[in-house]
């Protein structure tokens, strides 16, 4: 190790060079990473890296990246930037500039309404367009029973799911020592019995549309629905996807859906682009998910399935999702569709790792989805 | 300095446990630090073994605390002892003591029945706490742990402050049922334990299964890196690698042939789903691969098995997750 002589600098320097590649690391980190060092015989190039990792390292899955890092940084061949930052702008979603034009979400909205009922329903079959009304053709009163229906629906999804309400449901748990402490003002009678009643816990949404081309025919009812939920639940997430992850929850809590909606097509480079599900969960993952996954979460996808990324990467990204959320909902508009089998691959792949997975084309679905969460409390 | 480290391998080994490196390194930053050791790894790859040896490497008790959902305060800290009190309320019932005396009386420590968390804080000499499966138990305690293991004192309302007399050597396990949070990964050192390869499980079969022959542990140690590839249920971990060593001996087994194989396969597996795959499917490439490393010339190692493997078993497609 020739860099021995300002050891200090350069393990500061190694550990930014981590965080830049998103290990969580701080001074304490860094000032235990000397600590270790200190500690040990520096001259053993084995031993530092295993001591490093053990100090710096808090996940098995970052260990690829701290070996790449090491390797680049502890003994530097020839550095190939080039590939590094390749490899970075791969991770950041939102950046990549599409090469077509960012199309005007309301010109698009304004192009899908004037189209309204020419357009063939690609996963449903005509009777039941005939009986069941499309999205895109909504009445002012359906959409007020859409609005109300979406309440209850983020009502449902914001009461605790889990084991929570199990133990209030079984009610009471003895408080001993209230009771004890009462009793003692009457000699060490036991008359009143104290209780204790857990606390309500608070569910923490994190919603992910495809506004994908494939999504093309849902997706102005999907702006409507996030931008009920979101105005209806407080503790809302907001991501939209179709080759990159955007977030657009600061855009979507404008209090109108216009501005909103503007607001939106700023940011999202790629309305309308091709899916990539499997790499927006995994950038989603990378980036927000240490602040925003617990298992009180809940992660609503909504998405058709259809995945022109590699399905390795879409299954190895849901598995983690299932690992550090509560519940994942997917909604897949296609599935109201008479017969709709999840037959596309990508669909497949994530199947597996969801709890609920409803459709949601229409308002018919939307209130079975509100009865079918109000049913699973697991 | 770094002769610290090999102390540290020398006392594993001659406690029995076969350390790689990065094992002995962890344990030594973990003692020379004082810093919690969180260990994560599949299921039977001997991560509560760590600290069972690392306890008695440092002649130090262990104290352990098995977490499950539910876990709260005060079953992994301290709880009064309500019987107790009861009785001495009871038994004080005829004195004229006032209501603060007897009240203080009954909250102090005779009453006070401490758990795991609160005896190895109150421990005489710093004591190896292993806190087993912290996955399963909730996100409420893990942050109550994470208080615990910044503060090392308790406070208690009825007594006040206890202090730990001295940090306690921790250990975390996680099969990682569940992400454990960020605060407390970063309160750790971190320890990644690997299914072993060919030769550590070797070490281990030799070491302990007593009455082993020589052909016998490699071919059990080749079977294991083999079938590990397969995409099964629950894969088999080093525990299990010794029980079916024990189990083959037991039958008068020298050597592993299908019949012996399909004799145990319950021993292997603890999944139905899992033995039935391999039975029929995988136990054929198997066996002929051990042939195939058989053949090759030289001495077996991770290498030639890897190459036979790579051979003659099913392509498995999709990540194994471990």
């Amino acid at each position: 190790m020739k860099r021995f002589g300002d050891l200090t600098a350069h393990v500061v320097t190694f550990c930014r060079a981590l965080r830049v590649r998103g290990l969580t690391i701080g001074p304490r980190e860094a000032a235990d990473a000397l600590r270790a060092l200190a500690s040990i015989d520096v001259s053993d190039r084995r031993l530092c890296y295993l001591s490093l990792r053990t100090v710096l390292v808090t996940r098995h899955e970052d260990f690829p990246t701290f070996d790449a890092v090491f390797a680049e940084y502890w003994n530097p061949p020839a550095p190939e930037p080039a590939r590094l930052q390749d490899a970075g702008a791969d991770e950041l979603p939102g950046d990549g500039e599409g090469e077509r034009p960012k199309p005007s979400v309301m010109d698009w909205l304004d192009q899908a309404l004037q189209a309204e009922g020419e357009t063939p329903v690609a996963a449903y079959s005509p009777d039941e367009a005939l009986t069941r009304k499309d999205f895109s053709a909504f009445t002012a009163s359906e959409l007020d029973e859409m609005s109300r229906l979406v309440v209850a629906i983020a009502r449902r999804v914001a009461t605790r799911l889990s084991r929570r309400t199990r133990a209030v449901q079984r009610s009471h748990h003895l408080d001993l020592r209230r009771t004890i402490r009462h009793s003692l003002r009457r000699g060490g009678e036991v008359l009143d019995l104290a209780y204790r009643r857990r606390k309500i816990q608070k569910t923490r949404v994190v919603l992910l549309a495809d506004v994908s081309g494939s999504m093309d025919l849902y997706s102005r009812f999907l702006i409507q629905f996030i931008f009920a939920l979101q105005h209806a639940l407080g503790q809302i997430e907001t991501f939209v996807f179709s080759t990159s992850l955007t977030r657009v929850t600061d855009a979507m809590s404008e209090a109108d859906l216009r501005q909103a909606l503007d607001e939106v097509a700023q940011r999202v480079p790629d309305w309308s682009g091709g899916t990539k599900i499997g790499h927006s969960v995994r950038s989603f993952l990378h980036l927000y998910g240490r602040s925003l996954l617990g298992s009180r979460t809940v992660a609503i996808i909504i998405s058709d399935g259809w995945d022109t990324g590699e399905i390795d990467v879409l299954r190895d990204a849901m598995d983690e999702l299932r690992r550090r959320v509560g519940r994942i909902i997917w909604l897949n508009p296609l599935l109201g569709g008479t017969g709709y089998e999840p037959i596309c691959q990508g669909m497949r792949a994530a199947l597996p790792y969801v709890d609920v997975f409803a459709s949601a084309h229409n308002l018919d679905s939307l209130r079975q989805l509100e009865k079918h969460l109000a049913a699973r409390a697991r | 300095m770094h002769t610290g480290i090999n102390d540290i391998q020398q006392l594993l080994e001659g406690e029995g446990y076969v350390a790689d490196r990065s094992l002995s390194t962890a344990l030594y930053l973990a003692i020379q630090l004082r810093k919690p050791l969180l260990i994560e790894g599949a299921a039977g790859v001997g991560k509560t073994e760590v600290a069972k040896v690392m306890a008695r490497a440092l002649e130090a008790d262990l104290i352990r605390l098995q977490c499950y959902e539910g876990l709260d305060a005060t079953t992994s800290l301290y709880e009064w002892n309500y019987q107790r009190q009861l009785l001495h309320i009871r038994l004080q019932e005829s004195t004229d003591l006032p209501l603060e005396v007897k009240e203080r009386e009954i909250f102090s420590e005779p009453f006070l029945l401490k758990r795991p968390l609160l005896q190895a804080i109150t421990h005489p000499k710093a004591p190896v706490l292993l806190i087993d499966e912290v996955d399963r138990a909730d996100e409420e305690w893990e942050a109550f742990l994470l208080e615990v293991l910044s503060d090392w004192q308790v406070t208690i309302p009825e007594i006040g402050t206890i202090a730990a007399r001295h940090v306690p050597y921790v250990v975390l396990t996680s099969n990682r049922t569940r992400e454990l949070g960020d605060a407390l990964r970063r309160r750790c050192l971190y320890l990644w334990i690997d299914f072993p390869t060919y030769e550590k499980e070797l070490a281990i079969v030799s070491r302990k299964v007593p009455g082993i022959n020589s052909e016998l542990a490699k071919q059990i140690a080749a079977f294991m890196q083999m079938v590990r590839r397969a995409k099964l249920e629950k894969i088999p971990g080093i525990a299990e690698t010794l029980d079916w060593s024990a189990a083959l001996i037991a039958l008068h087994r020298d050597h592993l042939d299908r019949d012996a194989v399909e004799q145990t396969l319950g021993v292997l597996f603890k999944h139905r789903e899992d033995a039935d795959l391999l039975r029929t499917q995988w136990l054929d490439h198997v066996l002929q691969g051990l042939q195939t490393v058989e053949n090759t010339n030289g001495p077996w190692s991770q290498d030639t098995i890897d190459r036979a493997a790579d051979q003659v078993l099913p392509k498995v497609t999709g990540s194994r997750r471990p």
